[in-house]
């Protein structure tokens, strides 16, 4: 079947829908405390509700899956625009960097303030969060204004700043987090390596409006992301206003990145992976792409963090670490597969 | 290309006296300061009985000579990946080098607990290879692997593969500690035996790399144009990337993992001296054993007494800097 065909788009679409019905069905019903499909079914829709299975569901597992599928989702998309844009293979949210800047923030507010912010109130929930919010925006406009010059956004410039600014805010998180004691060192490490466990719905509302308004903006210059892939020069001349497009696609990725990141701490590789997945299976028009790259970003982050929470468990499995051991067997496969 | 000819030919010159200094402050600092006539005394007349002498030929010569060797050959396997694969993102450790490296230590540290520290770094080296062969195994199953952006792509996520494995083994065997200690703090342990066992590797990575550093040049040209040139662009690539592996693993297996070296040298290397891979190799050699001696003593002093992760270090000096050439020079291309 050609790649670019429309029935293998849908085909796409339907599959990878059921893969993530079925996924959040297996994370819902399983873990320690084992639910049938009508003890969830009878909580959802409030017909014989328990105490018991109320907290399972709405307390531990739904936010979860939910932080898991919006940020599996946002990443997805977000890496999509990225790689569009610097038209580099390599690049993922990691090169904006956001993931660092989120990082320091949340290592220095761990180290500044741990232990004078206690209790469960909505400002010492989300403080967190909202550090690492601003320290990733923060660090992406760092990068924004080292690339810009004379005018324009020179992509490989970006690349170059990219890297550099992270690593050395990589380096400074490093250090402070060195000068931690072992119960912050500990807290910090498990942010910085990616972690859904404290998912809950005050995560969820403050993620979804960015999803709601970013998503849509990317999704309607899919073209510009197709007409990025020819020489900077024939765009212009197709009359593509460049900086300004760029300048937008930029950001609302930046937008996303920042917002997944502040809740569920440094999860990069979907950020890489999807895209190449969603490019071998539907093409390269960004249109399909970037769709298509959100929902395989959701799938991968919603199994992953289900079994990473399972396998070893008591111990669990950062959902980086499982992203990339699911991820990259399926993704060598299409490589291979894939034709020249 | 003409008009940068002498800034190479400066850097090279002066590189003998910046080194020189670096052995030299790196001997007298540290956490015990040793006067600079013991020094000349250990030198000259040995006496195994003197604290100072000892400390001298056994910790801190080897660690100097250590971090310049392990500099200079990470800085040149960075410039040989960037040249060959086009790459900017490209660095040693996209070849799937270190994370093999990691994967073999984990596996020995889990099943192997006793294995002797010489061992442990002939099983890291041996991984090393084996994560190259798999990336290289791979790129030649894929359909154009062997293109600059697939054997990127390929060599990242096997890497990233490798190294899930071994956190995921690590985290069950709960061996995560030892391995980042094995990791972390390297150069320190550095010891004369060790300096004797890289010497041949050192040379021939670099005497190899010198040579092929003309043919990099006309292959970061583009595979057409070094085909059309008359070159067999799979013998190059096949040496190049033995260089490689040749390199890094053994900056792996000695020093850990030191991201950054690799990345950036050949940038900034590249800011000053054009796209003439004959002059990047041995600058970046240089400036890359440069930077690591020098931020080896900056690590003893950060945070006194106790030494910062020389990466750490590598970062601070190396951003700014980067960033300064970025601005500056980045534009004219």
């Amino acid at each position: 079947m050609n790649k670019d065909s429309l029935r293998r788009y849908s085909t796409v679409l339907i599959v990878s829908i059921i893969l993530i019905l079925l996924a959040v069905y297996v994370s819902l019903t399983n873990g320690t405390y084992d639910l049938s499909v009508r003890d969830i079914l009878e909580t959802l829709f409030r017909i014989n509700p328990t105490p018991d299975k109320d907290l399972v569901i709405f307390e531990f597992r739904l936010p979860r899956i939910i932080v898991a599928a919006l940020v599996g989702f946002g990443l997805g998309i977000a890496g999509t625009v990225i790689q569009g844009i610097t038209k580099n293979g390599l690049a993922d949210p990691g090169i904006l960097g956001i993931n660092s800047g989120a990082s320091l923030t949340i290592v220095l507010f761990i180290f500044l303030f741990n232990g004078k912010l206690k209790g469960a109130g909505l400002i010492s929930i989300l403080s967190m969060p909202l550090f690492g919010l601003i320290g990733g925006l923060g660090s992406a406009l760092l990068i924004y204004l080292f690339a810009w010059k004379n005018g324009r956004l020179d992509t490989q410039r970006l690349i170059l700043v990219g890297i550099a600014i992270s690593s050395g805010l990589g380096a400074l998180s490093l250090f402070i987090s060195l000068k931690m004691d072992a119960a912050d060192f500990e807290m910090a490490a498990v942010w910085i390596n990616g972690s859904i466990w404290g998912a809950n719905w005050k995560y969820i509302v403050s993620i979804i409006p960015w999803l709601l308004v970013l998503v849509p903006i990317i999704i309607s210059k899919s073209f510009v992301l197709d007409l990025f892939q020819l020489e900077e020069d024939s765009v212009k001349s197709l009359g593509v206003s460049t900086e300004k497009e760029k300048g937008v696609l930029l950001l609302a990725a930046i937008g996303i990145v920042s917002a997944c990141v502040s809740v569920s701490g440094n999860i990069g590789f979907v950020g890489l992976l999807a895209p190449h997945i969603a490019k071998t299976l539907v093409g390269i028009h960004h249109n399909r792409v970037i769709f298509v790259s959100g929902l395989v970003g959701m799938l991968l982050l919603i199994a992953s963090d289900f079994i990473g929470k399972t396998i070893f468990s008591p111990v669990e499995l950062p959902v980086g670490i499982v992203i990339s051991i699911i991820g990259i067997p399926y993704f060598v496969y299409l490589l291979i597969k894939s034709k020249a | 290309m003409a008009k940068n000819r002498p800034i190479p030919i400066i850097i090279l010159l002066l590189s003998p006296i910046v080194i020189i200094l670096a052995i030299v402050l790196s001997v007298i600092y540290g956490a015990k300061d040793i006067n600079i006539n013991v020094i000349r005394d250990a030198f000259l007349n040995f006496d195994g009985e003197n604290v100072n002498h000892q400390i001298i030929m056994y910790s801190r010569i080897p660690r100097v000579i250590g971090a310049l060797l392990i500099g200079a050959f990470l800085a040149i396997s960075g410039a040989i990946m960037q040249g060959m694969t086009r790459n900017y993102l490209a660095s040693p450790s996209i070849m799937g080098v270190s994370d093999g490296s990691v994967f073999a230590i984990t596996i020995c540290m889990i099943f192997f607990p006793d294995t002797s520290s010489l061992n442990m770094i002939f099983y890291s080296f041996v991984g090393s290879a084996i994560g190259a062969g798999l990336v290289f195994g791979l790129a030649s199953l894929t359909p154009n692997g062997m293109s600059p952006v697939r054997l990127a792509i390929i060599g990242t996520i096997t890497g990233s593969f490798l190294s899930s494995i071994s956190a995921a083994l690590s985290t069950y065997f709960q061996v995560s500690q030892n391995i980042s200690f094995w990791y972390n703090a390297k150069l320190h342990q550095i010891t004369p035996d060790k300096i004797k066992i890289i010497i041949p590797f050192a040379i021939i990575g670099i005497i190899t790399s010198l040579i092929i550093s003309k043919s990099i040049t006309i292959l970061s040209l583009g595979e057409e144009i070094s085909i059309s040139l008359g070159q067999n662009t799979k013998l190059i690539k096949i040496v190049a990337m033995g260089t490689v592996v040749i390199l890094t693993g053994i900056s792996v297996a000695l020093a850990g993992k030191i991201a950054f070296v690799g990345l950036i040298i050949p940038h900034i290397v590249r800011f000053f001296v054009g796209s003439d891979y004959r002059w990047i190799v041995p600058c970046s050699g240089v400036m890359g054993a440069i930077l690591l001696a020098f931020s080896d003593i900056i690590s003893r002093f950060i945070n006194y007494p106790f030494e910062t992760p020389i990466g750490v270090v590598t970062s601070f000096i190396g951003v700014p800097f980067f960033l300064y050439l970025a601005r500056t020079k980045g534009g004219k291309k």
